[in-house]
């Protein structure tokens, strides 16, 4: 086994609470499938037969007892459960689970949604010898209206700036706007190294890595270390051009100068496959590099290598906001070639349903009702006279007669009074839309949640 | 100012012209370039002090005619010469060359004035004489190249019409990463740019710099792409539209194309201007801006990089240039003539007329017409110049040798050497690294120099009668030698931001990783570190300054408020820390009587002239001397005082007590900077003094009482 893989689901979705408050995020439908289900079906089709999920206990229920993920997953799923409670990161995560990590590792998240073809990113990965390779996607604009915001969507999110070098691979910088405020600053090193750097905004980071073994050694030598995104990932692009790592006599020297336990952990990081030798005698004999201008050897020596694939097309939703969210479930069906209606829907033949609409099983649709671009889960009762357009409705849904809605999210369990007419609104779990009420662009949560908020 | 027609090419070519621009009068303008033939900087000094860096001989032709040559292929049909230091000699170069044949494709007016000391002010004279119609080229009269530039002219003209006069130039880079030969390690630029528009956002010299700094704002310009590149080499040759010309005139704190380009930047949002850059892979195009890069260029026109600008081409159509081209890029003019076993091994250029002895070895070198070399001579990246003569058994490593000199037998000239024009030298003497020797005395320029500004000079004819009688020193030149040694790294630039530059440019780094430091604490991002503590010589000045004051309080009797108003405002005008205003105030004030009386005055002298002081400016002290740590600090700048008068030590006590009487200092500080562990023998010693331990007795006993009192 090359790779072993790690699905990170355990977040809380805390960018779109109004969804997830009665939802775990990795159970959100999207296309009528679990969240949950899209990343393992990634690894599934390059040949992954094992994926370590990490996820909460509430997850974990509903994962051995939902039969239609028990079908649709074939491959082994290895579910380690952690405290919510625990506030645990990413990078917690993965020492938490540190004795079953045997080889390299691809983590991946359970809120992404991707046609990628992974063998790219893993590719850099084995070309390089890499200590990560990540991947990235251009940012799609989202152009749906999103239920509760107003106007268009702020330009105020923090970007983040993404260098790369020339072959748009080698991952060179990373830092967020945010902190940026006195100027973006480069070491004049590493300008030398790579005398062309491509500043990326507007990439979208899939939070899927693979990572060394080496790195869930150092990461359980460095407690303090929570987030592989937040403060892993940067600190092992900025440790590719640290001097002490790079050259190897330094190492030595520094054994006494610096820190003891500094150096004891950058060697952790260097601790590299028993391959390493060889490896390194492949480039000596070879006449490969890595860059051209200067003489020095490949890689100018560096043992520590960071690279990224940024995907220029194709679809990759991270499903972690209201807008990603309504986005992946307008785009993610047209992706499968499920029947749009579910064999076991009830559909009246007087309704009329868009073939660019999906019902799922158990509905009951009734007469004279129009469905176009929306999405229907499960159980879902639908009557007379209404009209649908560019809706999520959620799983035990109950519309009255004469509804009529539009561009809105109906969360599981939610009722929706007869003749209720509602534009652009997020309804939530298990709330009751009064009939003949008219809602525009509001987000309909019941009040102990409004205290959450 | 005079401008001066060339006369030959232009009244029939003129004529030519306008007859076409009657047939086609929507006909394309013609092509204008303005080309500066000075540098407006001495780094050439003292080569330049006998010819203008333009017509130095590069592979045998002058610097000048490779800049015209490059203008006219890429389709100059007018171009302005702006010349100042010695613009005669200019001027009577191009009037022989074939630029001002009738037959010359490409006008050439020569413009000279001595007002000239910057770039800015040759483009303000352009705009000032409106002698530009539209997009014009600006070069510089050492710029070798063989770039196409009308690709990057197209670009510009599109950019123009698609947004009204925004865009305003158009610079040409060649990429020559960090490592290649031709990078310019005084040029050594970082461009951040628009990864689409090739807009220039963001231009700096970074030799200095060890961390690159971007200013945020450049990042909102809306694209989401951006380039950073170390890997440019600025050619100095520039697509301007004529606005350059007035916004120079605009902003007249415009010296050069630096202070252009960073001011337009930075004004961006302000005058609404852009830059954008060309960067061209294959073409080759370089200045000449110092001796390293002379090197450099000559040796890849040699190469044949330039191609077509190549030696056998004889693009300046001289006559007797003409040349062959053997393999190995050996190329020989006519008449040469070489000695039994002498070997030309590659790269070597060898002019007319030249002949050289028998078993020299030649390598990467250039030999100019009429020179005379010995036997077993030694030549690797020497750039021999015209008419020199060099004697047998002469060794000589990337050196610059000028017009008419002769080096003497046995002598050997080590790396970065420059025999200036007529210089002697030898024999048999070694020159160290870096010697530049020349007929003219270094100091003979600081005599006639005082005006601020540096063109390459203003005074154009030699002074023949000089004050001084000045001696060759044979321990530099050797003992037939004639010449003075010039001292390469006090040559300072004005031009170019304070660096202080000699005349080879600065050494290229071979070391990569040296300044790649080591990550101590990469979250300590900003380098930002205090400033260093006042230098030495701050601290002196302000004791000066502070001693005048106290000087002048006393003549006439100025109040101890104003004194120490007078003294807070020295303190910041030196940017002195408290500290140091008390222990050089202490200081000053216990010199006083020295500096009043004279040094040898005796020890009763001096009490009896110290202690009406120190009553007079008590509240001064008691201003400054407050905290208890004040009261130590005090006392331990007496005690240093003290020490360096050995023969005054009785005069320490009176002074003590004095202090204490005026209240300025307790008896607990007291105590306690005598109990204090002195750490030499001499202030123990200084403690061990009679009048100071009874003083202390008393200070213990009057301590004891007032207890007692209690």
């Amino acid at each position: 086994m090359e790779l072993q893989a790690v699905l990170m689901a355990a977040g809380g979705g805390s960018r779109m609470m109004d969804l997830t408050y009665n939802t775990p995020k990795p159970l959100l439908p999207v296309g009528n499938r679990p969240l949950i289900w899209y990343p393992p079906n990634l690894l599934e089709r390059v040949g992954f037969e094992e994926v370590i999920v990490i996820t909460t206990k509430e997850v974990q229920k509903t994962l051995s007892t939902d039969q239609r993920l028990k079908t649709d997953v074939k491959m082994r799923l290895d579910v380690v459960c952690i405290q919510e409670e625990a506030d645990m990161g990413t990078a917690d995560a993965l020492r938490h689970i540190q004795q079953k990590i045997k080889t390299d590792i691809l983590v991946v998240s359970c809120d992404l949604i991707t046609d990628v073809a992974l063998h790219e990113v893993v590719d850099l990965f084995r070309a390089h010898s890499a200590t990560l390779s990540m991947l990235m996607s251009k940012v799609h604009e989202f152009t749906e209206t999103v239920p509760g915001q107003k106007g268009k969507k702020k330009a105020g999110e923090q970007r983040d700036f993404v260098g790369v070098d020339i072959t748009g691979k080698r991952l060179l910088f990373m830092a967020n706007e945010a902190d940026l405020d006195e100027g973006l600053v480069l070491r004049k090193s590493i300008m030398r190294k790579h005398p062309r750097m491509l500043i990326k905004t507007g990439l979208l980071d899939a939070h899927l890595y693979c990572l060394k073994r080496s790195v869930v050694d150092f990461l359980v030598h460095n407690k303090s270390v929570t987030s592989i995104r937040g403060e892993l990932v940067p600190y092992l692009v900025r440790k590719q051009f640290s001097k002490s790592l790079n050259s190897q006599n330094a190492t030595e020297d520094s054994e006494k100068n610096h820190k003891q336990q500094d150096t004891h952990h950058n060697l952790e990081l260097l601790s590299t496959s028993k391959d390493e030798a060889l490896l390194q005698l492949a480039r000596e004999r070879s006449c490969w590099n890595d860059h051209r201008g200067d003489m020095s050897e490949a890689y100018h020596g560096g043992k520590l290598r960071c690279y990224v694939h940024i995907m220029e097309e194709g679809m990759c939703y991270r499903v972690n906001t209201l807008a990603a969210y309504i986005e992946a479930n307008r785009v993610v069906p047209k992706l499968f070639e499920d029947p749009p209606i579910h064999p076991a829907a009830v559909v009246s033949e007087r309704s009329l349903v868009g073939s660019d609409s999906i019902i799922g099983p158990l509905c009951q649709i009734s007469d004279r009702t129009s469905i176009k671009r929306s999405n229907v889960g499960t159980s879902t009762t639908i009557k007379e006279k209404v009209k649908i357009t560019n809706s999520i409705i959620m799983n035990g849904v109950t519309i009255e007669e004469g509804c009529n809605i539009q561009g809105s999210v109906i969360c599981n369990n939610a009722v929706i009074g007869r003749g209720a007419d509602i534009k652009y609104c997020l309804v939530g779990s298990g709330q009751r839309v009064e009939p003949e009420a008219e809602r525009t662009n509001e987000v309909i949560v019941g009040s102990d949640q409004l205290m959450e908020i | 100012v005079t401008r001066l027609r060339v006369k030959p090419g232009e009244s029939i070519l003129e004529t030519s012209k306008r007859t076409n621009s009657r047939q086609l009068p929507e006909e394309q303008p013609l092509l204008q370039a303005v080309l500066v033939a000075d540098s407006f900087n001495r780094r050439f000094f003292p080569i330049t002090k006998d010819q203008p860096r333009a017509l130095l001989p590069l592979a045998n032709v002058s610097m000048i005619d490779y800049t015209l040559e490059f203008l006219t292929s890429t389709g100059v049909q007018e171009t302005f010469v702006f010349c100042c230091w010695m613009a005669s000699k200019i001027k009577e170069h191009l009037r022989k060359s074939k630029w001002c044949r009738p037959t010359s494709p490409n006008v050439v007016h020569v413009i000279t004035s001595d007002l000239y000391r910057s770039l800015g002010d040759v483009l303000r004279d352009v705009d000032a004489k409106a002698l530009v119609r539209s997009d014009f080229l600006l070069v510089y009269g050492d710029v070798v190249s063989n770039i196409d530039i009308s690709q990057a002219l197209q670009e510009h003209k599109q950019r123009r019409n698609m947004d009204k006069n925004v865009s305003v130039m158009t610079m040409i880079f060649k990429e020559s990463p960090p490592g290649h030969k031709t990078r310019c390690e005084d040029d050594d630029i970082i461009i951040a740019m628009d990864g689409k528009s090739k807009r220039i956002l963001h231009y700096q010299r970074a030799q200095a710099l060890k961390r690159l700094h971007f200013p945020m704002n450049i990042f909102h310009s809306g694209s989401d792409e951006f380039e950073i590149r170390f890997d440019l080499l600025d050619c100095h040759i520039s697509i301007c539209s004529p606005q350059v010309a007035e916004l120079f005139t605009d902003n007249f704190d415009y010296q050069t194309k630096n202070d252009f380009v960073r001011g337009l930047l930075v004004n961006e949002e302000i005058l609404g201007n852009q830059i954008h850059m060309h960067v061209t892979k294959d073409g080759y195009g370089a200045r000449v801006s110092n001796l390293l890069m002379y090197d450099t260029v000559s040796s890849d026109t040699i190469r044949r990089w330039v191609y077509p600008i190549t030696p056998e081409a004889n693009f300046a159509d001289q006559e007797g240039q003409s040349c062959t081209h053997s393999r190995h890029n050996v190329y020989r003019e006519t008449g040469v003539s070489l000695g039994h076993g002498s070997q030309m091994e590659e790269n070597v250029l060898i002019g007319r007329n030249t002949m050289i002895g028998a078993n020299c070895t030649i390598s990467n070198t250039v030999i100019g017409a009429n020179c005379v070399i010995g036997d077993n001579v030694t030549l690797d990246r020497a750039y021999i110049w015209n008419r020199v003569h060099i004697a047998d058994d002469v060794k000589v490593k990337q050196s610059v040798i000028c017009d008419n000199v002769e080096v003497k037998h046995g002598v050997v000239l080590n790396e970065q050497c420059v025999l200036a024009y007529n210089v002697v030298v030898g024999p048999d003497i070694t020159l160290p690294e870096g010697t530049v020797l020349s007929m003219h005395h270094p100091d003979e320029e600081d005599d006639e120099d005082d005006d601020e500004f540096l063109s390459d000079d203003n005074d154009v004819g030699y002074r023949k009668d000089k004050t001084k009688q000045k001696v060759f020193n044979p321990a530099e030149v050797g003992s037939e030698g004639k010449g003075y040694r010039w001292k390469t790294s006090s040559l300072e630039d004005t031009e170019e931001d304070e660096l202080a530059e000699c005349i080879w440019g600065l050494v290229l780094n071979a070391d990569p990783e040296s300044d790649s430091e080591s990550e101590v604490s990469e979250g300590s991002h900003d380098l930002g570190s205090h400033p260093a503590s006042p230098e030495l010589d701050d601290v002196k000045v302000f004791q000066n300054e502070v001693h005048g004051t106290l000087q002048r309080g006393l003549d006439e009797n100025i109040s101890c408020d104003n004194l120490v108003l007078e003294i807070n405002s020295l303190k910041y005008a030196y940017n002195i820390s408290l500290k140091e205003v008390m222990q050089i105030l202490i200081r000053v004030v216990l010199e006083f009587p020295f500096h009043q009386q004279g040094a040898q005055i005796s020890t009763a002298q001096y009490s009896s002239h110290l202690l009406p002081l120190l009553k007079k400016w008590a509240p001064v002290f008691k201003n400054y001397v407050k905290r208890p740590q004040d009261q130590l600090d005090c006392l331990a700048s007496m005690e240093e005082v003290f020490l360096e008068r050995e023969t005054h030590w009785a005069a320490l006590v009176k002074v003590l007590m004095s202090m204490y009487q005026l209240e300025i200092l307790e008896e607990e500080g007291i105590m306690h900077w005598f109990n204090q562990g002195s750490t030499t023998d001499k202030s123990q010693q200084l403690r061990r003094n009679q009048g100071l331990l009874k003083f202390i007795q008393w200070l213990q006993e009057a301590e004891e009482s007032s207890e007692g009192d209690e």
